[in-house]
């Protein structure tokens, strides 16, 4: 590992230098509350180390974002599905910027890792791994609020997936080089000093310290979660909080590793152009698994909340290998009925050892 | 392209404001290709001509007199489409508070002393314009949003099905990156309510009201509790609902 110290009074000439290169996103205060916003000068950066409302996810996988646009050159326009056909143009749109994410938890970093892997899972999806590709990520320290669990999924730091990592030592930050990419960053736009070896003790003061301070917990290992869940599946609890629930999709949309989108084509006045446009779904809306003919195949709010915690602890560790849950807590803190994803998760570890 | 050959539309407004007519008349951007794909044969606020031999029927307002039971019913007899324009249209929208109070006491508060005298004034409980003729496509929303009423309109022309989302304003809020107004201290019916319109009572610092009405499949009980324990009294939890939701919660059972 290579560190570089850097004092708290350069950050505002980093975060400059950057903004002449980057469109630069980070936590800010909105109505009060951090949420993810644009940075256009470094007083707007509000590096509090609690979670974001929303996570960073939305400057890779934006909630709407056009895939392609057409011209059908038939004319007259084509007034029924049937009808358009001749002279289609179709182009497709990848809009992607040089981009820093700054001040991002070691819960979201582990999250974008995640995604990297979906989006280029099968046949890679131009739009994500194009952004990915212009985007550097620069990490910081964080403190749980009352929802984070992250210690109990082992996203409580991160040793990659970062260009660079901020680690808040009260004078100043300790910069960890993640990349190349990074160091050059770094090296560009401000001025940083050797790092000694009592500022590097000061780093795992810090995670000692944070480690205490965790409220919300799981109570089994990471490891035995995907057991748990596939025993779990006639349990109680689902019509229990399925009763309770709305099925907003406010957890899904909040969630940094949820993906899922839909697809629509909206045609302009003219009925000759138009776009086909992406836009973030959620599986916990009634009409998402919803089939041609009406059918659904999870009709019930219980069956879609077990779906969805399965994505978290089961289904996407299969296919990815990895825990789906970062333990950020946001679908706790959005959740307006108290469905608590770390608080189901151990009545599901009680009834397992019931069970046993 | 002949104009015999366009579909023809008619726009009808019973008991509103019809601020749904100004918002589809308000797209000026869209309009010229609009009137290109189809002829206008009925529009109180934009033609003086006036046919009935309509495809597309968008009605705005409310039925709230003996009169208009009948006049919708004969726009459903010549329409193929009928498409209720706006909340008052769709789901009773705000005329239905009325329906709370005895109707003697609603002309009086209205039209003073004289209301007695005028027979023109008698109405009967106002409703959505489904409790009298079946109706095709709802645009909802108090106002409508052009894009809606341009996205069934389009839809409408291409053969398609609209799609109307039968998800909650929540989305759209989240969507949107808002805070949730809980978390400020207030509180709305927005979890329950039908999304479409990017939550935009939300972005702009106030509550849902509610005014596109309830999504298919609501919880309300959930959030009668979750008003509940941020503060409200059960019958203040219920109230939250009626500004917009008198109909769909009572439907004429109250009157
Ligand atoms: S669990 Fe909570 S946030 Fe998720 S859909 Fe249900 S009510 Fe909404
Ligand atoms: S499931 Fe909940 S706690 Fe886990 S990563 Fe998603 S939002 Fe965070
Ligand atoms: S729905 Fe609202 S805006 Fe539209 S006509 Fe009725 S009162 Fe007016
Ligand atoms: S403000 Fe209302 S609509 Fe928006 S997320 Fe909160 S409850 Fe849902
Ligand atoms: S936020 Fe609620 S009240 Fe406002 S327009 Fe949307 S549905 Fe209507």
């Amino acid at each position: 590992m290579e560190y570089r110290t850097l004092p708290k009074k350069r950050i505002a000439s980093f975060v400059t230098g950057l903004l002449k290169e980057f469109k630069v996103y980070g936590p800010v205060k909105k109505d009060g509350f951090p949420m993810y916003g644009e940075i256009t000068s470094p007083k707007d950066l509000y590096l509090l180390h609690t979670p974001t409302h929303l996570s960073p996810k939305q400057y890779l996988f934006p909630q709407k974002e056009t895939l392609l646009r057409f011209k059908s050159g038939a004319n007259p326009p084509p007034l029924s599905p049937s009808g358009g056909g001749q002279g289609e143009d179709i182009a497709p749109v990848v809009e992607a910027e040089n981009q820093v994410l700054f001040g991002v938890h070691s819960c979201d970093i582990h999250a974008l890792r995640l995604l990297d892997r979906v989006f280029a899972y099968g046949p890679p999806d131009a739009n994500y791994l194009r952004r990915r590709e212009k985007t550097a990520i620069i990490g910081v320290d964080c403190m749980p609020d009352k929802y984070c669990f992250c210690k109990s999924v082992n996203t409580t730091t991160a040793d990659s997936g970062f260009d660079l990592f901020l680690h808040d030592i009260g004078s100043g930050f300790i910069v960890e080089i993640g990349t190349q990419k990074g160091k050059a960053l770094l090296h560009k736009h401000t001025k940083s000093k050797k790092t000694t070896a009592k500022e590097i003790r000061k780093i795992v003061e810090f995670k000692n310290k944070k480690a205490e301070l965790f409220v919300a917990k799981i109570n089994a290992e990471a490891s035995t979660l995907p057991l748990i869940y596939s025993g779990s599946y006639f349990s109680p609890v689902w019509e229990k909080i399925g009763k309770i629930c709305y099925g907003c999709g406010s957890c899904n949309h909040v969630c940094p590793t949820c993906y899922c989108f839909d697809v629509r084509d909206e045609i302009k006045a003219n009925l000759t152009e138009g776009e086909r446009y992406r836009v973030w779904d959620a599986c916990l809306l009634e009409d998402f698994a919803k089939v041609a003919g009406g059918h659904s195949f999870r009709k019930t709010r219980a069956e879609r909340l077990r779906h969805r915690f399965n994505r978290k602890f089961q289904y996407q560790v299969d296919k990815f290998g990895g825990l789906f849950c970062v333990g950020c807590g946001r679908c706790i803190r959005t959740c307006l009925v108290n469905i608590n994803i770390a608080e189901v998760t151990n009545e599901l570890i009680e009834e397992s050892n019931r069970r046993r | 392209m002949k104009n015999k050959q366009k579909p023809k539309i008619a726009f009808f407004s019973f008991t509103c404001c019809e601020g749904c007519q100004l918002q589809a008349l308000s797209c000026e951007d869209e309009l010229p290709d609009v009137l290109s794909l189809v002829d206008i044969v009925n529009f109180r606020e934009a033609i003086d001509e006036k046919r009935d031999d309509y495809e597309i029927a968008f009605i705005e307002g409310s039925v709230s007199r003996t009169q208009e039971i009948e006049e919708v019913k004969k726009i459903r007899e010549k329409a193929k489409i009928v498409v209720a324009l706006g909340a008052c249209s769709s789901t009773g929208g705000l005329n239905c508070l009325k329906n709370r109070f005895p109707m003697e006491e609603v002309k009086k508060i209205v039209y003073g002393d004289k209301a007695k005298k005028y027979k023109h004034l008698d109405t009967i409980p106002a409703r959505p314009i489904d409790a009298v003729i079946p109706v095709d496509y709802y645009i909802h929303g108090c106002p409508i949003t052009k894009s809606e009423f341009l996205h069934v309109l389009k839809s409408l022309l291409l053969g398609k099905k609209p799609e109307i989302p039968n998800y909650p304003v929540c989305v759209d809020c989240k969507l949107a990156g808002n805070i949730c107004v809980f978390e400020k201290g207030m509180t709305c019916v927005g979890t329950v309510t039908r999304a479409g319109c990017s939550a935009i009572c939300i972005t702009y610092g106030c509550i849902c009201w509610g005014c596109r009405g309830l999504i298919d499949n609501p919880n309300i009980e959930a959030h009668e509790e979750t008003l509940k324990r941020y503060g409200l009294t059960a019958e203040g939890a219920l109230s939250k609902f009626d500004l917009y939701g008198g109909w769909e919660r009572h439907g004429e059972k109250k009157q």
